[in-house]
C-alpha cells in the first residue's frame, strides 16, 4: 500500500495533465455534439422531405461506424485532402460529430414527445415554426431529454479515452505511456479509473440535479 | 366575413369534405353539428389552416386561405381557435399563456399584454389563476384560459373545436357560458359543437353535416325544431334521446 501511495505520488501529475486534456476534449465534443445534433433532430422534425433525408442518412451513417475508425478517418485520411488536424482537434470534431448522432436521436425522441396539439395551439394564435420551436415545442422537450442527455454526456467522457489512438494526450493515452515505462499496470490503471470516476460521479449528480430541478414532476 | 366556396379535401383515398359552401357573416354565431366523422372538425381546421385541402377556396376578408401561404400566419392572428383538448402550453402559467401571442407574435409590450391579459382572465372569472400553470387547473378553467388566450389576439373571430366534449359534465356549462357572453358582445363564432341547448339559444344559424356535405341549414330554432332532411331528424333524434 506505501508503494501503491508512493507512486501514485509520482504518476498523478502525468495523469492529471491528462485528465486537462480529457476535460478539454469531452467539452469541446459536447459543445459540438449538442449543437450539431439539435440541428440534426430539428432537420428531421422538420417535416421538409430533403432535410428529414439528409439529416436520417447522416445519422445511419455515423452510427453505422466505429467512432475509432472515424476518429482514424479524421487524423490519418483528411490530410490528404488538405485538413490538417491537430490530435486534439480531430478527436474532438471527431467525437463531437459521433455524438451529435446519439445526441440528435435523444432530441428527435423529446421533440416527438410533444402533442402535436401543442404546435397547433402555437400556430392557431400565428406562430411561425421558429417561434413555434423556441417558445412551445423545445422548453417541453427540453424536459424529456434531458435524463438520455445526461446519460449521453457520461459517455461521451468515458469514450474520450477513444482518442487516445490518435495520439491525444489525455488520460488513458498517458497512462499507457506510464505502465509501459513502468510496469506498474496496478497502480497506473487503477489511477486512470479513479481519474474517470472523478469526472463521472460528479456528472451523475449534475444530471439528476438538473432532472429534479427542470425535468417531468 | 368568412366564405367557404366549393371546398374538397381528402385524407389519402378518404374523401371528408365533398363540396362545402358556407359563409360565416361578421357577428354571426354558427353552430356546425353532425354524426363524428361528418368531416366538421375538418372544415373547420381548413379555415384556420391547420390543414390542406385540395380543391374550392376558403376566403377570410377576402384574402385566401391556404395553410401553406405565409399569409396563413396573419389570417391567424385575425381568426384564432379553440381546441377540444385545451392545448394550453403546460410550461407556462395562465397569464403567460395568453400573453405568449399578443408579445411573440404581435409585438405588444409586455405590460400592455399582461394588463389586457389579466382584463380577459378577470372577464372569464379567472382573475385569481393568472399565476397558475394548466394541470392545477381544472378542464372548465383550462378551456376559459384557451378563450382568454384566443381572444387576446383581439381577432375578429374566433373557431370553436368542440369545446366541451373533453370537459366532465358538470364543467360544461361554465365554459358556454362564457362562450354565450362572447356572442353577446358580438363576436363572430364558428363552433363545432353537440351541444344542441347551446346552439338553439346562442347561435344564429346551424349547419348540419353528414357525409361531407351540409345537409341543410338554416336558422337555429328552426332547424332543430323542424328538421326538412330525413338526415338531420335521424341524427337529432339520436342525439336528443340516446336511449
Amino acid at each position: 500500500m506505501n508503494k501503491f501511495l508512493q507512486d501514485a505520488q509520482d504518476y498523478l501529475p502525468i495523469l492529471l495533465q491528462g485528465a486537462v486534456t480529457t476535460a478539454g476534449i469531452a467539452f469541446c465534443a459536447l459543445v459540438i455534439a449538442t449543437l450539431f445534433g439539435l440541428v440534426l433532430a430539428l432537420m428531421r422534425y422538420s417535416g421538409i422531405g430533403v432535410l428529414s433525408w439528409t439529416a436520417r442518412s447522416f445519422v445511419n451513417i455515423v452510427r453505422g461506424i466505429p467512432i475509432l475508425v472515424q476518429l482514424f478517418y479524421i487524423y490519418f485520411v483528411l490530410p490528404d485532402f488538405g485538413i490538417d488536424l491537430t490530435a486534439f482537434q480531430a478527436g474532438a470534431i471527431g467525437l463531437g460529430i459521433a455524438y451529435s448522432c446519439y445526441m440528435a436521436e435523444n432530441f428527435r425522441a423529446g421533440l416527438e414527445a410533444v402533442d402535436k396539439g401543442q404546435v397547433e395551439a402555437a400556430q392557431s394564435i400565428g406562430m411561425s415554426w421558429v417561434l413555434t420551436m423556441r417558445r412551445v415545442v423545445l422548453p417541453q422537450a427540453f424536459r424529456t431529454v434531458l435524463p438520455p442527455y445526461g446519460n449521453t454526456m457520461i459517455m461521451l467522457l468515458k469514450d474520450t479515452s477513444q482518442a487516445s489512438v490518435i495520439t491525444v494526450a489525455e488520460i488513458t493515452f498517458q497512462g499507457k505511456m506510464l505502465a509501459a515505462s513502468t510496469f506498474e499496470n496496478m497502480t497506473v490503471y487503477t489511477l486512470v479509473a479513479g481519474l474517470y470516476l472523478a469526472f463521472s460521479v460528479p456528472l451523475f449528480l449534475l444530471a439528476s440535479y438538473l432532472e429534479r430541478r427542470f425535468g417531468k414532476k | 366575413m368568412i366564405t367557404i366556396k366549393g371546398l374538397h379535401k381528402s385524407f389519402g383515398n378518404l374523401e371528408v369534405l365533398k363540396g362545402i359552401d358556407a359563409t360565416v357573416e361578421k357577428g354571426e354565431v354558427v353552430c356546425l353539428i353532425g354524426a363524428s366523422g361528418s368531416g366538421k372538425s375538418t372544415l373547420l381546421r381548413c379555415v384556420n389552416g391547420l390543414e390542406t385541402y385540395e380543391q374550392g377556396a376558403i376566403d377570410v376578408h377576402g384574402r385566401r386561405v391556404r395553410a401553406e401561404d405565409a399569409s396563413i400566419r396573419d389570417i391567424r392572428t385575425r381568426v384564432t381557435m379553440v381546441f377540444q383538448r385545451f392545448n394550453l402550453f403546460p410550461h407556462r402559467t395562465a397569464l403567460q399563456n395568453i400573453t405568449e401571442g399578443p408579445i411573440f407574435v404581435k409585438g405588444e409590450p409586455r405590460a400592455e399584454a399582461e394588463a389586457h391579459g389579466m382584463a380577459l382572465l378577470a372577464r372569464m372569472n379567472l382573475a385569481d389563476k393568472a399565476d397558475a400553470y394548466p394541470e392545477q387547473l381544472s378542464g372548465g378553467q383550462q378551456q376559459r384560459v384557451a378563450i382568454a388566450r384566443a381572444l387576446a389576439m383581439r381577432p375578429e373571430a374566433i373557431l370553436f373545436d368542440e369545446p366541451t366534449s373533453a370537459l366532465d359534465p358538470e364543467l360544461v356549462g361554465e365554459v358556454l357560458a362564457a362562450m354565450r357572453a362572447l356572442a353577446e358582445e358580438g363576436m363572430t363564432m364558428l363552433v363545432v359543437t353537440h351541444e344542441m341547448g347551446f346552439a338553439r339559444e346562442v347561435a344564429d344559424r346551424v349547419l348540419f353535416m353528414s357525409g361531407g356535405r351540409i345537409v341543410e341549414q338554416g336558422p337555429a330554432a328552426e332547424l332543430l325544431s323542424n328538421p326538412q332532411h330525413e338526415r338531420t331528424r335521424d341524427f337529432l333524434s339520436r342525439i336528443l334521446s340516446p336511449m
